[in-house]
């Protein structure tokens, strides 16, 4: 009996440590492929048609705080049209949007606010920080404005001005574009959805 | 809350709470209403502003006047000088200024009157965009690129132009600004014309804002509305002709009122208006004064610089201009003036020291909210937008 | 009326109350009121003396002139039915600096009276919705008084990299909250 006792047990041990290594095993099979679409044999190439995909259909969402909304209402109209660069709509709702133009001083009050926006955009999302004030604070450094809202939510670029131009504000758009199709089809790119 | 024996919960008040803002695109910068609705009809509607609330009245207590200057073009954010202006009629006063030259006070006019077109010109093409008429949109910005350009070419900047000192204006006016200026009066007027073509007589325009957000005239007057929305609710009073300032009595132009105080007519008041700043400009382009652009007082305003070379007093009051600032006597004081969005004036008050001891806006967008959301109450949510458009409020001076 | 007229009537209604008039070179019109008094005078220059339109409200704190008293509330009314102007002053203590509303007189006192409670802490009596107005509602503190520092921040460069590892633990806090 003391035997079969003992076998039962070793069987035992034996499934469990074969259920946790086939957990384990599970587990890393899942991350690798919770970003699939980076994952597969033509990862680099697959990734890379998709951030051109991306980078070409940046929708903004609607975040115009001051002086600078001004700017990138000009950016969207018709003598630097941000259409022709992919920017076609401005989606007031921040979950049909991919890109957030923080455009203007973000005050102590608004950035619970700017966080939760941030929140409910879907991966993959990216942050222009327009702007003096919303780069590092700008002119305010004072109570009342945050210096920077990179202290907030992650930036991708910054473009200075105050406010910049249309002009500044299309070639940081560029500039995103470019860093999107650099980063596609890498560990970075994978990132930003994971 | 409570549950039924249902397992219902149970409703604690009739009225459905319905928050607006301040991400929207429809309220007009960061501003954020609750609105308690019953169906679709608006019961009351309680406003929530101070997102973006900038602290430049306790910053400007720490920074010489010349420095306060940049400040205040971010207060009104949509017409600068105005808001400039304001500020240094108000140091002038302090200061005991009798009078600046002719053509200080021209150029003055000049580029407020720009700045008002160019906010309405904001105020039309976003009110249309609210209320689905997105050409204007379109349209509106074009003529205001004009007006940006001729910004940056006087002062530099195409928005924040600081270009109104105490004591006159920063640089003179170029021959080439002059005919840029010229040739957008030119062009004006056929274009509001067009505006005008798209919207007045249009009857989706003439339903969605006639009869909405009425106001009368003693509600106007006791809720402190100022500018076109009191204007439009019958009462005609503009500060540019009742207390005249920068020689704005030397120019004929007419002050549009309307009698119902509705949305349409605020929208018919400041299309007038527009024009009106057109009429402004020409003639104060027609009789351009020649002569110095600022004060020749070297105690307020910078000497000419070739004067730096060789005269040894333009270098000294060069020097403390620049390092320390123009020295404000004693005293308090407030000039009202006439903005794009209605009365504009700072309260300013001097410890004889060359900062300002308490520097004050006194904003028409702060001071109009809670009639506006007065006006909310009985409405439908889709009239709430186009009240919001009709005040045109802007964040930047509200919140401060 | 002219300015002249206005004050004085009121220095002959109200005498001592009335500390201080003056019509200023510019035409401005401007007295001083004991508080005690505010709401007799504010009536007054509402009903009988057409002040329709009430312009602003401002508070002044005068602590750096070490003025007694601390604190100063300013109306700015003009009658735009009959064009006239008047500025009062109002002195608060420091130890209790409330003063009566003016909502029931004018409306568009609504506003300005809830920033002089955000802003300075003055109590004003008699509002109906009396909340912090631009600050946040748990701020803690009341900006505009001289004493509440403005919170500069000094600007983190590379040789002065204490600094950054400071702002790095401003960071910390923000991740802290849950909807992060």
């Amino acid at each position: 009996m003391g035997l079969m006792d003992e076998a039962v047990d070793n069987v035992e041990t034996e499934i469990n440590n074969l259920k946790l290594n086939a957990k384990e095993a599970l587990d890393q099979l899942g991350a690798e492929f919770s970003g699939a679409v980076y994952d597969s044999i033509l990862t680099t190439k697959l990734g890379k048609v998709v951030g051109w995909a991306q980078k070409n259909a940046l929708w903004p969402a609607t975040f115009g705080l001051a002086c600078c909304a001004i700017e990138m209402m000009a950016m969207a109209n018709s003598r630097w049209d941000s259409a022709r660069f992919g920017a076609e709509v401005f989606r007031a709702s921040p979950r049909q949007a991919d890109l957030m133009i923080v455009s203007g001083r973000v005050s102590q009050k608004m950035a619970p606010v700017l966080k939760r926006i941030y929140n409910q955009m879907p991966e993959p999302k990216w942050v222009i920080a327009m702007g003096a004030c919303s780069s590092c604070g700008g002119i305010f450094n004072n109570y009342a404005i945050v210096q920077g809202v990179d202290r907030v939510v992650p930036v991708d670029v910054y473009v200075p001005g105050c406010p910049p131009g249309p002009e500044a504000l299309l070639y940081g758009v560029i500039k995103l574009q470019e860093k999107i199709l650099k980063e596609a089809g890498s560990e970075k790119a994978r990132q930003r959805v994971a | 809350m409570g549950v039924t024996e249902q397992g219902l919960l149970e409703r604690d008040k009739d009225t459905m709470t319905l928050n607006m803002g301040p991400q929207h695109p429809s309220t007009h910068g960061v501003f954020r209403v609750v609105l308690e609705m019953d169906g679709e009809i608006v019961r009351s509607a309680e406003p929530d502003i101070g997102f973006l609330h900038t602290g430049i009245e306790k910053t400007a207590e720490n920074k010489r006047y010349v420095h306060c200057i940049p400040m205040t073009d971010r207060l009104d954010y949509l017409s600068p000088p105005q808001n400039n202006l304001a500020f240094c009629l108000t140091v002038e006063r302090l200061l005991g200024l009798k009078e600046l030259p002719a053509r200080a006070d021209y150029l003055r006019v000049i580029m407020c009157e720009l700045g008002r077109i160019g906010s309405h010109l904001v105020w039309l093409g976003t009110h249309a965009l609210d209320i689905g008429a997105m050409t204007v949109f379109l349209y509106a910005w074009r003529e205001r690129e004009m007006i940006l350009d001729l910004n940056e070419m006087i002062s530099g900047v195409r928005m924040m132009t600081s270009y109104i000192r105490v004591g006159g204006v920063a640089k003179d006016a170029t021959p080439q600004w002059l005919d840029g200026v010229r040739k957008f009066i030119d062009h004006v007027p056929a274009k509001i014309d067009e505006y005008e073509s798209l919207l007045t007589n249009n009857p989706i325009w003439l339903d969605r804002t006639r009869g909405i957000g009425t106001m009368t005239k003693e509600d106007a007057l006791n809720w402190s509305m100022s500018g076109p929305v009191l204007r439009a609710s019958g009462i005609d009073w503009d500060w540019r002709k009742k207390r005249p300032y920068s020689r704005y009595d030397e120019f004929k132009f007419d002050v549009p009122t309307q009698d119902h105080g509705d949305v349409y007519d605020r929208y018919l008041v400041r299309m007038e208006e527009m024009r009106q700043s057109r009429e402004i400009i020409k003639q104060a382009l027609d009789n351009l004064p020649d002569g110095p652009y600022k004060i020749e007082d070297n105690k307020v305003s910078l000497p000419p610089r070739d004067t730096l070379h060789t005269s040894m007093e333009s270098l000294i009051h060069h020097f403390k201009l620049v390092s320390d600032g123009v020295k404000v006597p004693k005293g308090s004081a407030y000039v009202p003036t006439e903005g794009a969005r209605g009365e504009v004036g700072f309260y300013i008050v001097s410890d004889g020291s060359n900062t300002p001891y308490r520097m004050k806006l006194r904003a028409p967008s702060f001071m109009a909210i809670p009639g506006m959301c007065k006006m909310m109450e009985g409405s439908f949510i889709a009239d709430v937008v186009a009240i919001i458009g009709s005040i045109d409020i802007v964040m930047g001076e509200v919140d401060r | 009326m002219t300015n002249e007229e206005i004050k004085e009537q009121l220095e002959a209604t109200f005498g001592d109350a009335i500390t201080h008039a003056e019509v200023s070179p510019h035409g401005e019109c401007v007295i001083r009121v004991a508080v005690e008094q505010l709401s007799a005078v504010m009536e007054d220059l509402k009903q009988n003396k057409d002040f329709d339109y009430l312009s602003q409200i401002t508070g002044v704190d005068y602590l750096e002139q070490d003025r007694e008293p601390r604190f100063d509330v300013v109306y700015e009314l003009f009658s735009l039915t009959k064009d006239r102007h008047i500025r009062v002053h109002v002195g608060l203590p420091e130890d209790e600096p409330t003063i009566p509303s003016v909502y029931h007189l004018w409306r568009g006192a609504d506003f300005p009276e809830r920033e002089l409670f955000d802003m300075f802490g003055f109590n004003v009596t008699g509002h109906p919705n009396m909340k912090r107005l631009i600050m946040p509602e748990g701020w803690e503190g009341h900006p505009l008084l001289k004493d509440y520092p403005l919170t500069v921040e000094e600007i983190a460069f590379s040789h002065n990299p204490d600094h950054k590892s400071e702002l790095i633990k401003t960071q910390e806090d923000v991740k802290a909250d849950p909807w992060a």
